[in-house]
């Protein structure tokens, strides 16, 4: 679900961007399948992050587009306002981050942000989030055999006012999650989201031996906590991630609307 | 000195060494790999094999049954009887083991030939200690020594393709104890194994009903309920099972139901 | 004549689906879960869907599609009992360890979800859409015969196209009792008592073989499903995370919980004494 693209050195080596993958397949020594040379993809890089609180979301992602180990600008961003009235995105209440392949991506936002205003025309009234959830679920999957190259997450406010995010896979499939890294730093990022949003494997200190130790409570964060989660957790992948760095693009999504916030980010 | 299998032969070859007592090292001269042939006595692999790394288990070496199961005071080591070529079952009565001295059991299964091979090798060795020494090796000291052998023999060469289970009990303590070892040279103690796919069906049967405590009565009941799993699952016939015990008494031979038929759910 | 000219007055490229968007826009219904899918532009589409996505063929492919599981569903005398894992896997990398595999058709029919994880989301969904037309025109609900075979049916119409999903219907209808049935992506359906999807299945075959009887009590067939999960989970590396149970009964399904694997494990091990293979002190 919502698997994550983990080319990064942690995990799969060197990464090389798609363009330049040393011819490897072996059907391409034999001249035939001449086909399989079709690729209309590459890897722009990148990370982005969502994590939802009690009654607001934050979405973030870095501003820096790559092919390869090129830089091909310092302020692209992946962080997008979904289905206001009009263009400038003034009353959008939901947010939609893609990282993978940037024209993808910039495909996909189009497609669902006509989609969420074509919806406002229909029914006078904005879409909810998982409605719009369902709605990119589906456009994913309509690319079924020829994928979207994107790892999407959308973010807002449920019918009851809390914070939701909803994370993708490449081709549709989607669950509702508390937090959710994607992109290039994900390996990197989510570890570190699953310790300090979930508080997975915090335990109570002092409250057994063994076995019996109980884990920390789970609450929701304060929203100040979350944007010092975020800031750190994107130092943290700047420091280790080629593909990651220059910009640092923050949607805050509360009943009040959406806030953008850009913080700089190192950029080596 | 054992006949059976022709590794008095073995015994002697590797005990009258040409070398001087003192130009050889006592443990090397045991462990010489007896059927090795001299450098340049070795024969080229034909040039479109040369390229090919061979020793990864085929489909059928997989589907080889081996397993094993400690208890309170035994050590059964169980192994199937079908001796598989291609698509031919060559024999059905096949005794994938080998007898290392009184209080050791070996089972084998992979790549035709390198078995047996191996198997009486490391009999052949375990035999010449014990008539050395007027002791036996302990189960755990041939564990180490034979996965000496198998990682020396990986990265020679003509590397062995056999994966074993080392049954045995100590024969001071009486402790019972078992080692799984494979091809790559792995060595692991553990308290009941498998090799092959019968690895995916039955370890987790032996992870919920096994016990360090149980009597060797209940340890063949363990066994059936794995062999029954097999027969349900598994998509060819074994051919049943010879099944082997480690005892205080040494190695006993045990009556094993090759017959039940087994109704799936 | 007609054929030459519609021979070259067609555009240089096909329009596809996607660039199709004002159909989409305008047409409610083609918003919905339809069956018109964008191809790419090549002559085996197929075998380049499978360069871009199938790691198993090609572990540099871009997209990777999540995979590995445990899931298994049985009848007995109760009924069906239905349970999963929740890990989601793309490589080496867990996507998820909260997944549900448990797909809830309607309220009375489950689907348990093996393989491509949007695959079986969005191929359940449409099923309990189909479900709920059949209910419509013929006021009254469909059987788990028909609703698996409507499944297959079409799974089938996409045979070697790179979907991938193994999943199980199960319901309880008055007509047929407890109705169990197999559908995977090769277009197999298999009407059976007890069956184990994915990865793990054959660690969840073993425990449950063993001890599978049609009597069983609801409890202890409950208890059965889990142990048989987390036996899959203990020893397949791409199952695990959490226990999703269901126990599918005439009035409908009922969820027996989604429980964290770890502390069941200790429990199960140091309570019952299962799992002696794993010790606390090194060897």
């Amino acid at each position: 679900m919502s698997a994550l693209f983990s080319q990064n050195p942690l995990m799969n080596g060197p990464n090389y961007s798609f363009s330049d993958t040393p011819v490897s397949h072996p059907n391409e020594a034999h001249g035939e399948l001449r086909e399989h040379r079709f690729n209309p993809y590459t890897d722009n890089g990148g990370s982005t992050l969502a994590i939802a609180g009690a009654d607001f979301a934050i979405v973030a992602g870095d501003t820096r587009l790559t092919s390869g180990y090129s830089i091909h600008t310092r302020y692209s961003p992946k962080v997008f306002k979904i289905g206001g009235t009009t263009a400038d995105q003034k009353d959008a209440t939901i947010v939609l981050s893609v990282v993978g392949f940037a024209a993808d991506g910039t495909a996909l936002r189009e497609r669902l942000d006509a989609a969420c205003k074509m919806y406002r025309y229909r029914h006078g009234k904005p879409m909810s989030v998982n409605a719009a959830a369902k709605r990119l679920s589906t456009m994913l999957y309509q690319k079924r055999f020829f994928p979207y190259y994107v790892y999407a997450i959308l973010a807002g406010l449920d019918e009851e006012g809390k914070g939701a995010v909803y994370s993708y896979d490449p081709v549709g499939s989607y669950e509702r999650e508390m937090c959710r890294a994607g992109g290039a730093a994900a390996s990197l990022i989510m570890p570190f989201l699953d310790n300090q949003v979930n508080f997975k494997n915090q335990h109570i200190p002092g409250s057994g031996e063994g076995h019996a130790i109980q884990e920390r409570e789970k609450k929701p964060l304060l929203r100040e906590q979350v944007e010092i989660l975020v800031k750190d957790a994107f130092d943290g992948a700047v420091e280790r991630h080629i593909e990651v760095g220059d910009g640092l693009q923050m949607m805050v999504i509360t009943s009040q609307g959406v806030e953008e916030h850009y913080l700089p980010l190192k950029k080596d | 000195m054992c006949t059976d299998h022709g590794c008095a032969s073995f015994i002697d070859k590797a005990y009258r060494c040409d070398q001087p007592e003192w130009a050889m090292p006592h443990q090397a001269e045991a462990r010489l790999r007896v059927d090795e042939p001299h450098e340049d006595q070795l024969l080229e692999r034909p040039t479109h094999l040369q390229h090919t790394k061979q020793p990864f288990p085929g489909y059928h070496q997989k589907m080889e049954v081996l397993l094993g199961i400690t208890g309170k005071d035994f050590t059964i080591v169980a192994s199937s009887k079908a001796a598989m070529r291609g698509a031919t079952i060559l024999k059905a009565q096949d005794v994938k083991q080998r007898q290392l001295n009184k209080s050791s059991l070996l089972a084998y299964s992979g790549e035709a030939g390198d078995t047996v091979q191996f198997a009486e090798y490391i009999q052949a060795n375990t035999q010449l200690y014990s008539m050395r020494n007027e002791a036996d090796l302990s189960p755990s000291a041939i564990a180490h020594f034979v996965r000496g052998e198998l990682a020396t023999s990986l990265r020679s060469r003509k590397p062995y393709n056999v994966n074993l289970l080392l049954g045995g009990l100590d024969p001071i303590t009486l402790k019972p104890s078992l080692y799984w070892l494979d091809y790559l040279a792995s060595l692991a103690p553990v308290p009941y194994a498998a090799h092959g796919y019968a690895q995916y069906y039955c370890l987790s049967i032996l992870d919920k009903h096994h016990n360090p405590d149980i009597d060797l009565e209940t340890g063949i009941k363990l066994l059936n309920m794995c062999t029954d799993e097999l027969k349900r699952r598994m998509p060819i016939d074994f051919k049943g099972m010879t099944v082997k015990a480690v005892t205080k008494d040494g190695v006993i031979d045990i009556d094993f139901d090759d017959d039940k038929v087994v109704k799936s759910a | 004549m007609d054929t030459l000219v519609a021979r070259y007055s067609r555009p240089t490229y096909d329009e596809t689906v996607t660039e199709d968007m004002e159909e989409e826009l305008l047409d409610p219904v083609a918003s919905g879960l339809s069956l018109k899918f964008a191809m790419p532009p090549v002559a085996q589409p197929s075998s380049w869907l499978r360069s871009a996505t199938d790691d198993r063929m090609n572990p540099d492919c871009p997209i990777k599609i999540a995979h590995g599981t445990t899931t298994l569903a049985f009848r007995f005398q109760g009924g069906i009992i239905v349970a999963t894992d929740s890990r989601a896997t793309s490589g080496d990398w867990i996507a998820s360890q909260t997944v549900k595999k448990v797909i809830e058709i309607n309220d009375k029919m489950l689907g348990t979800m093996a393989g491509g994880a949007a695959d079986c989301q969005y191929w359940l969904a449409w099923l309990g859409m189909q479900c709920r037309l059949h209910e419509l025109r013929h006021k009254r609900r469909i059987s788990v015969a028909a609703a698996s075979k409507i499944l297959a049916n079409l799974v089938y119409s996409y045979k070697n196209m790179g979907l991938s999903m193994g999943t199980m219907c199960a319901g309880v209808t008055k007509e047929e009792g407890p109705a169990l049935y197999y559908i995977d992506s090769d277009g197999t359906r298999l009407a059976g008592n007890l069956f184990c999807v994915g990865s793990g299945q054959t660690f969840a075959y073993g425990v449950l073989d063993a001890e599978y009887k049609y009597d069983l009590s609801v409890e202890d067939a409950l208890a059965l499903g889990s142990r048989s999960i987390l036996a899959a989970t203990h020893r397949d590396a791409y199952s695990g995370g959490f226990i999703n149970l269901y126990h599918v009964k005439e009035q409908g399904w009922e969820k027996h919980g989604f429980s964290d694997t770890n502390p069941i494990f200790w429990k199960t091990k140091l309570e019952k004494g299962e799992f002696t293979n794993v010790t606390s002190e090194l060897v």
